[in-house]
């Protein structure tokens, strides 16, 4: 036998997670290896599709120069609340979006992820990719030591092994951080198409001047049946990206099929001429984490933390997740350089992990929207009943009826207090306004 | 809402889903099938024959499963894209979930 195949350190999964924690090791002079799946970084991957790039630039401070493939910076984003047969739109658009690099830029995963994989393996990680981590390898006293693969001979070794798996956490429970399944309660399914479109088409409906613009929306209402949830459509170069989640336990309870959900928002009357033309290229499904602060595994043990959305890195509330898991997996790089240093790998030094992560947006975003999941399962109402009566007084409000305007005002009053008491609504506030205080 | 017990099922009020094919859906995607590994199982056929509400007939996005004739539960796992909510959305816990051999099952074009 040959020697065992050792690292400084290792990687599972090459999302932006792991990505950014292998290129910060690297740049830090570690050995690493990042393993994949999937056939290449990104081909296992999908989201929404809106990429923050403060986290980015923390990491890779020349990201711009090395042409990341972004699809089109967000200039105008915001929110569509749709009744069956209307539409409420609260957009944003600003001069002060229109710069380069944007703060927001729309993304395909498939495209993205290979370049940021590129970005690490350039500073020295090596890249595995079609290798699936069966196991981790442990210790007598329980440490771990090590991955395990699907190749032959595939043991992998290194003093510490970060977990960037993504929602899928069967890593994160095998190292016991966490202690079973999510429950379909805290995971939300989304399915997306991606729909090809000119990009002249897509620019004059969406009122773009050119490339150098984009529109990111994110739909509530009737776009989930009046469930908690929510749809998307963002603008890509020559195409939209659009879809809709909600809490798995919704699909369950209420036996709907995800892509009958999509099909019925893409043929609402406010969105369908948006699409009209449009190709689907591409169908797919990805979970989401949602169990909130509080149920977030422990995210460091003896050799081992974890980064991203295996450790329920995300904030749901404002579609944040990519920039979430690459700041996690960047303060988890740097804490296995520190340990390196130390020649420590202990749970109680990796811990620093967490105590760093505390001072950031992370996890003080995680804390602050620690009762939104709860919130809106407990108020299945909110989405439903509030978007539509918005859109009925908004009919009211802006169609002259030929009747003083004190008595529409009464009018729209009254409606309120038929769909949901005046307590009832005030409760409402109170509870979404604990759940967004924190 | 809140207090549901898994495996309950109720439909939603007033509400027309369109029918969709999912063949359609799935011909766009490109998948690297591993032909002697299946990455998903039933467990025990009997629980699902004795699942009342077969919700993984309805949630799972790329329709994986299946009843024959005889009622009998039959996965295509051929046409997983992994999304994983079969492992922990089926009541009984009877699907065995594993990830796909390396480099195969679906590869997204855009994701
Ligand atoms: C529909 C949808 C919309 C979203 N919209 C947005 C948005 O607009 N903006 C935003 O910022 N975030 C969004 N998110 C969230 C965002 O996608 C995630 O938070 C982010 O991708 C998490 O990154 P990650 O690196 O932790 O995990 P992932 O990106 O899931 O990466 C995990 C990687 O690990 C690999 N892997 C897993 N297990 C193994 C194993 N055993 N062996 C080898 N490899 C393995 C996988 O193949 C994958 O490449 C959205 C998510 C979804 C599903
Ligand atoms: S897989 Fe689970 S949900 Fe589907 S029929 Fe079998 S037991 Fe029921
Ligand atoms: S992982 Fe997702 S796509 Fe695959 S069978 Fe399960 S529910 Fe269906």
């Amino acid at each position: 036998m040959t020697g065992r195949l050792t690292f400084d350190a290792i990687v599972v999964g090459a999302g932006p997670a792991g990505v950014a924690a292998a290129l910060t090791m690297a740049r830090g002079g570690l050995n690493v290896i990042i393993i994949e799946r999937g056939r290449f970084a990104g081909a296992k991957n999908l989201f929404g599709g809106v990429f923050y790039t403060h986290a980015l630039a923390d990491v890779l401070p020349d990201y711009w120069e090395r042409k990341p493939p972004f699809e089109r910076p967000v200039t105008e984003q915001g929110y569509w609340m749709l009744s069956p047969d209307s539409a409420i739109r609260v957009m944003h658009k600003s001069e002060r979006y229109l710069k380069e690099p944007a703060d927001a830029y729309t993304v395909l995963r498939a495209r993205f992820d290979p370049w940021f994989a590129e970005q690490a393996a350039a500073a020295g990680a090596l890249l595995i990719t079609r290798t699936t981590v069966t196991q981790l390898l442990k210790d007598e006293r329980g440490r771990v030591i090590g991955v395990d693969t699907d190749r032959p001979e595939g043991k992998v070794y290194a003093p510490v092994v970060i977990i960037a798996e993504g929602v899928n956490n069967l890593l994160t429970q095998q190292a016991g951080l966490i202690a079973s399944d999510l429950p379909p309660k805290y995971v939300a399914l989304a399915v997306k198409e991606y729909i090809n479109l000119p990009a002249k088409d897509l620019q004059i409906r969406f009122g773009l001047s050119g490339p150098r613009e984009g529109v990111a929306i994110d739909v509530f209402g009737d776009v989930t049946l009046g469930l908690p949830g929510t749809g998307f459509i963002y603008t890509d170069q020559s195409g939209i990206s659009i879809g809709v989640g909600m809490l798995l336990d919704e699909f369950v309870t209420h036996r709907l099929r995800p892509y009958e959900v999509l099909e019925r928002f893409k043929h609402h009357p406010v969105v369908r001429p948006y699409l009209e033309g449009g190709e689907v290229r591409e169908y797919g499904a990805h979970l989401i984490p949602e169990m909130g602060y509080d149920r977030m595994p422990k995210l460091a043990g003896d050799g081992v933390m974890v980064a991203g959305d295996a450790a329920g890195m995300v904030d749901a509330l404002h579609r944040e997740g990519t920039n979430l898991a690459i700041t996690a997996g960047k303060m988890a790089g740097e804490t296995a350089l520190a340990a390196h240093q130390a020649g420590d790998f202990s749970a109680a030094f990796l811990s620093r992990y967490r105590r760093n992560l505390e001072g950031t947006f992370v996890l003080q975003d995680m804390k602050q929207y620690r009762r939104m999941t709860d919130f809106l399962e407990s108020s299945p109402q909110f989405m439903g009943t509030y978007v539509n009566l918005l859109n009925e007084a908004a009919l009211r409000y802006f169609t002259a009826h030929g009747i003083p305007k004190r008595t529409m005002e009464h009018d729209i009053l009254k409606m309120v207090r038929e769909r949901r008491s005046f307590t009832g609504v005030a409760w409402d506030m109170l509870k979404l306004m604990r759940a967004m205080r924190g | 809402m809140s207090n549901r017990t898994n495996g309950q099922t109720a439909p939603v009020a007033d509400v027309q889903l369109p029918h969709v094919n999912i063949d359609d859906l799935i011909v766009c995607l490109k998948y690297y099938v591993d032909e002697e590994n299946a990455h998903i199982r039933i467990k025990d056929l009997a629980i699902c024959a004795a699942c009342d509400p077969k919700p993984c007939l309805a949630f799972c996005p790329a329709h994986v499963f299946e009843t024959d004739r005889h009622g009998r539960m039959m996965v295509g796992y051929q046409a997983c894209i992994e999304c994983g909510s079969c492992r922990v959305a089926c009541p009984f816990r009877n699907v065995d979930w594993r990830l796909p051999r390396g480099g195969h099952g679906v590869a997204y074009k855009y994701g």
